[in-house]
């Protein structure tokens, strides 16, 4: 199908790398301005380096804004006249749709793949929030890069891998990321158990960092609890949690930056 | 902006969007879903494996409702439970009215509660004859998909891009692929877990171990006879051999089982066995398997 390569070639060139201090490669991005703004997941963006565009053309990146609850961030590349991703309308999607991921998956620049919708709604590991969920086969560095329609235009941001399945963000996440900077945060990675949620990593000048709580330390609270109080009006949230195998249940109180100052 | 690719993607969807009318999600075993299929009016097929508990079970309709469903009965050989539900607001998924070939598009269409309808795209990458199961079971055909199935599509059904079932999905009966349980093996297995509350299978009550006879065929030589059973009233002796079942030559007990497969309890077989060595002609009237249906 000629329309399928046309599409695919228009998505390649708004795809970037996104590579880290380090030299590796760290996930993807997508060219969302012709004057350099690049988005792609905040867990790509942690210490990062240099954006690759799809010409080979390497640039150094600030960060504009990192949410690491919705998992986004921001970049700035000093460049003009890049070909723009198009953004679609993620809240129409249905399952079944065909999609086209591109991103760097394992090293390789400006790989494409392709599938259907799988579902679109909340993903029970991820709390109660939609997610875009897709049988396209990624791989670890499709993160952070796009996920197309049929017509090519960017419906998500390719995020994770769940029982074997693509997730993304829908675009529609990113729009309001951009409009109203990042939500409060914790700065710290979760991962989910069956009582509670545990702490993998600290930023280090997060809140939970501030707040003494280390990693491997699990709060007793379900995803959805803690982004309620996240989101609410109060600046200091407390949280209830569990230290080295310890029944005893701690307690402690996080000051959140306010929004204006995080935004 | 339209184009071929899109205009291919809204069809798909549209497709799974029919389909998942007749879709429901089961809920019947700890932590995964799985999904089953209105079959018949108010009464859904779904995967056996998927099926851990007996009561309680509980499926989401596809308008979002979570209603109570009985276990009709269920058939491990050939993966398939049947459940009632009262509802019979959702249209049964209308047949594939020819076989898949190798190579025509598939979807397996599930759902689960959060996320509602779910969908992945393959091809059917193989099809042959009637297969039959490690579990012991009959399909009328082996259907392999080339279509990434999740813990929560067994039991979902597997649809053609015109909409039709193809058969239901499942993983628990290949390690290697995911399988559609054929349409007509589905059909013939809900047809006798309704009338019967299960699949029984016919019975002959003798023990038999393959042999080569002088004329390089083979045959199978009754070892034992269960005293009253089907083949003990038709006059079988011990050392008999066993060489034809309703008019198919049997070679091994695998042959012996596909006659029986196909023929329920109280079933007339005729039966050609080498006594003595001289061929003689009788009729077993099948019995019911005991024990462990």
């Amino acid at each position: 199908m000629r329309a399928l390569g046309e599409i695919s070639e228009r998505l390649r060139r708004s795809t970037a790398q996104v590579s880290t201090r380090s030299g590796k490669a760290g996930g993807s991005g997508i060219v969302w301005s012709s004057d350099g703004l690049i988005l792609t997941n905040a867990h790509v963006a942690r210490a990062l380096a240099s954006v690759t565009l799809w010409d080979g053309r390497v640039f150094d990146a600030t960060v504009v804004a990192r949410d690491t609850r919705r998992d986004l961030a921001s970049l700035r590349i000093a460049a003009t006249g890049l070909e723009a991703a198009r953004a679609g309308d993620s809240s129409s999607l249905r399952a079944g749709e065909l999609v086209i991921a591109a991103g760097n998956p394992m090293g390789f620049i400006g790989a494409l793949s392709t599938g259907v919708v799988h579902s679109v709604g909340p993903v029970a590991e991820l709390g109660g929030e939609s997610w875009i969920r897709t049988d396209v086969r990624l791989a670890p560095g499709n993160s952070g890069g796009p996920l197309a329609n049929a017509r090519g235009e960017v419906v998500g941001i390719n995020t994770a891998i769940l029982n074997r399945l693509g997730v993304a963000l829908p675009v529609s996440r990113a729009h309001e990321f951009l409009l109203h900077g990042p939500r409060p945060s914790l700065g710290v990675t979760l991962r989910p158990l069956p009582f509670g949620l545990m702490i993998l990593e600290l930023e280090a000048d997060g809140a939970a960092a501030a707040a003494s709580l280390r990693s491997r330390d699990v709060l007793l609270h379900s995803l959805d609890e803690l982004n309620r109080s996240l989101d609410g009006v109060r600046e200091v949230v407390r949280l209830r949690f569990v230290r080295g195998g310890s029944d005893r249940v701690r307690e402690v109180a996080v000051r959140l930056r306010s929004r204006a100052e995080a935004a | 902006m339209t184009n071929e690719l899109s205009a291919a993607s809204e069809s798909l969807a549209a497709t799974v969007e029919r389909a998942g009318h007749a879709v429901v999600a089961v809920h019947a075993r700890p932590r995964f879903s799985s999904s089953g299929v209105f079959w018949r009016p108010g009464i859904v097929v779904t995967a056996q494996h998927t099926v851990r508990i007996e009561e309680e079970i509980t499926v989401t309709l596809p308008g979002g409702a979570k209603v109570a469903a009985d276990l009709v009965g269920a058939d491990a050989r050939t993966d398939v439970a049947v459940l009632r539900v009262n509802d019979t607001s959702s249209a049964p998924l209308p047949r594939a009215s020819a076989t898949p070939s190798p190579g025509h598009l598939a979807l397996a269409i599930g759902r689960s509660h959060d996320s509602g309808v779910n969908a992945t795209l393959g091809i059917v990458s193989a099809v042959s004859g009637p297969w039959r199961t490690w579990h012991g079971g009959q399909l009328d055909q082996y259907i392999r998909l080339d279509l990434t199935l999740y813990p929560g599509s067994s039991g979902g059904a597997v649809i053609n891009t015109s909409g039709e079932a193809i058969g239901i999905a499942t993983l628990g009966l290949s390690r290697i692929a995911g399988l559609a349980i054929p349409a007509s093996t589905v059909d013939r297995v809900v047809d006798e877990i309704l009338a019967r509350g299960r699949v029984a299978r016919g019975y002959l009550g003798v023990g038999l171990q393959p042999v080569e006879l002088p004329d390089h065929h083979k045959g199978l030589i009754v070892l034992s006879i269960e005293p009253d059973g089907p083949g003990h009233k038709a006059g079988l002796l011990i050392g008999d051999v066993i060489v034809a079942l309703g008019g198919a030559g049997v070679d091994d007990t695998e042959d012996v089982q596909s006659a029986l497969d196909s023929s329920g309890p109280g079933t007339p077989i005729a039966t050609e066995v080498l006594r003595g060595g001289v061929k003689t002609a009788m009729t077993i009237v099948t019995g019911e398997r005991p024990g462990r249906s």
